[in-house]
């Protein structure tokens, strides 16, 4: 199968039920992962990824990214640092991994994207995002896997 | 005496109005202020006493404006206001004053003490005694555009995002459309879906709108710190922004300064009455609602409670209008305790979650709506002030709570009936 735009890649992943839900969504926080230096969104990918996660180690793997999301939130009145502020972003798809419900590995994606766009803003780069092509290629090889 | 301090009495000593002189001796001493106060509840310290915080100004207000202290200054035997004695009175004028406004409703005789503490720190900051994080925000503002430094191509950079998500082209610069929305620099840096969500509303209830690139920053810094001249600017480049586009109404986003700054103070700081609308969020959700355009499906699972940001309901009276809009998506909604115009404040508010010497005493302060939520057993807070909510998901995670905080804009949003 082949992905090349939004559509067939929301499409392909409203397919995709609970466990493959969580870990696609896992890959793609995976693949934006060097842009966030806190070690512990790496065993929560770790743990998400896996078929045979526990409900507990699911629920503590939520509990370390949560703490790391609200830890990497840039405060009002701050000046903001995108390079930092995309990890903010790699630990939104980490959480999203872990959220019940169909949109899970969309909302993964979307929060990876807006993870390279922080790091595109902080490089004085353009809009465009290569995280999306990126994902459409991560989605095909699971699916013809 | 320093020029800076010189100059910074003077500026007490113009801040002195009419209103202000009847709060001063008007002022019977009761401590209910201290009560409203969730510095003074969560520490017991008398000195967060919301009137005791203006002793500075009251001292100027009485060595300059009555009789006694008149005669008491030119006989030497009052006591000048100083820098140390500001310096030290910084604490109490910034980090523990979210200028909430629960104080000023309480008093018993109409004080406004938040009106006061406004005045305050314009010769505070003026004097040279406002918190470096403050200075920072407000030095960026002006120059930027944004506290937090946002320019424009992030902006640019965060509607292409938007609108990959949603597939619904976000307008910019567009004249003549109805509506023109600002965002806080903190929706457009941590919570793109708040410009989602608007965007899916606005497609939905069909109306036409826009962001300004001119204007496209909601907050208003000069409004925290005390610096008129600064909040004029800020302001005007508003105002500028919607009056080049032809717009019949500015929507302040969900941030409760910004709307206060914009909607109450701003006229009398630029000096002319607008020749447009100001609208919070969620009045203009609510208009909707009440117009029949906003076409929602399902409810939410959890139990939900709701979080007055204070601007809104104390400084600006929008109360039913959250939950006008909540009730169309929320089966199991619960209030908390002091629900509307006397909820508590986060503790983040006015300048204080800017303040990195504040952290400590915002966590403690936090303990009254640890307490709140807790009564409650809500399983998601709503608010409709991204400060607010970044402050409540720390304060959370401080005490480990785990209670997800979200916008109303993006829940309402969750539930619109897709293809209308």
């Amino acid at each position: 199968m082949n992905i090349s735009n939004d559509n067939e890649f929301k499409a392909a992943l409203g397919k995709l039920a609970g466990v493959r839900q969580r870990q696609i969504a896992a890959l793609f926080a995976e693949s934006v992962l060097a842009l966030c230096t806190d070690h512990r969104l790496k065993a929560a990918i770790d743990s998400a990824k896996r078929v045979d996660a526990t409900k507990d180690e699911l629920a503590a793997a939520f509990q370390s990214a949560k703490a790391v999301s609200v830890d990497s939130y840039t405060q009002c009145g701050h000046d903001c640092n995108w390079n930092k502020q995309a990890s903010h972003f790699v630990a939104e798809a980490v959480l999203a991994c872990f959220r019940p419900g169909d949109t899970s590995a969309w909302d993964a994606a979307m929060h990876a994207r807006m993870a390279r766009t922080c790091e595109g803003i902080a490089n004085g780069e353009g809009t465009d995002n290569t995280e999306t092509a990126v994902q459409y290629r991560i989605l095909a090889e699971l699916l013809n896997s | 005496m320093t020029a800076s301090l010189n100059k910074g009495i003077s500026v007490l000593k113009e801040m002195i109005d009419a209103p202000m002189a009847s709060y001063f001796s008007s002022c019977v001493h009761c401590g209910l202020c201290a009560e409203a106060c969730l510095f003074y509840t969560e520490t017991g310290d008398p000195k967060y006493t919301p009137i005791y915080k203006l002793e500075p100004l009251r001292r100027v207000y009485k060595q300059e404006y009555t009789l006694l202290g008149r005669l008491g200054k030119m006989l030497g035997l009052s006591k000048p206001v100083t820098d140390e004695e500001l310096e030290e009175w910084k604490p109490l004028v910034y980090d523990s004053c979210t200028m909430c406004g629960r104080c000023s409703l309480v008093c018993p005789v109409g004080n406004d003490i938040v009106y006061m503490v406004r005045k305050l720190r314009e010769g505070m900051a003026i004097s040279g005694h406002a918190p470096e994080g403050l200075i920072g925000a407000s030095k960026r503002a002006v120059e930027i555009g944004s506290p937090m430094g946002v320019k424009l191509p992030a902006v640019k950079a965060q509607m292409k995002h938007v609108q990959q998500d949603t597939g619904i082209e976000i307008p910019l610069d567009v004249v003549g459309a109805e509506y023109m929305v600002l965002m806080s620099s903190m929706e457009i840096i941590n919570f793109p879906e708040y410009l989602a969500a608007v965007a899916k509303i606005m497609k939905q209830a069909g109306k036409s709108w826009t962001l300004c690139s001119e204007a496209f920053e909601a907050t208003n810094s000069g409004i925290q710190i005390g610096v008129s001249d600064i909040a004029k600017v800020l302001v005007q480049r508003i105002v500028d922004g919607a009056e080049k586009l032809k717009v019949k109404t500015v929507i302040s986003p969900e941030c409760g300064h910004a709307y206060t700054a914009l909607r109450w103070e701003g006229p009398n700081l630029v000096g002319r009455p607008y020749s447009f609308e100001v609208l919070h969020i969620l009045e203009v959700l609510d208009g909707f609602r009440n117009a029949g355009l906003l076409k929602t499906t399902g409810f939410e699972e959890a139990k939900l409670t709701f979080h007055d940001p204070c601007q809104l309901v104390r400084r600006g009276g929008v109360i039913e209008e959250p939950r006008r809009l909540l009730n169309l998506v929320a089966k199991d909604y619960v209030e908390t305790s002091d629900p509307g115009k006397m909820n508590w404040c986060c503790g983040g508010g006015g300048g204080v979650s800017a303040i990195e010497e504040a952290e400590e005493l915002r966590f403690t302060a936090f303990k009254v709506k640890k307490t709140q939520l807790e009564q409650t057993g809500a399983k998601t807070l709503v608010t409709a002030c991204a400060n607010c909510r970044i402050v409540l998901e720390e304060g959370l995670e401080h005490y480990k709570m785990d209670i997800p905080v979200v916008g109303l804009t993006e829940t309402i949003a969750a539930h619109l009936v897709e293809g209308e």
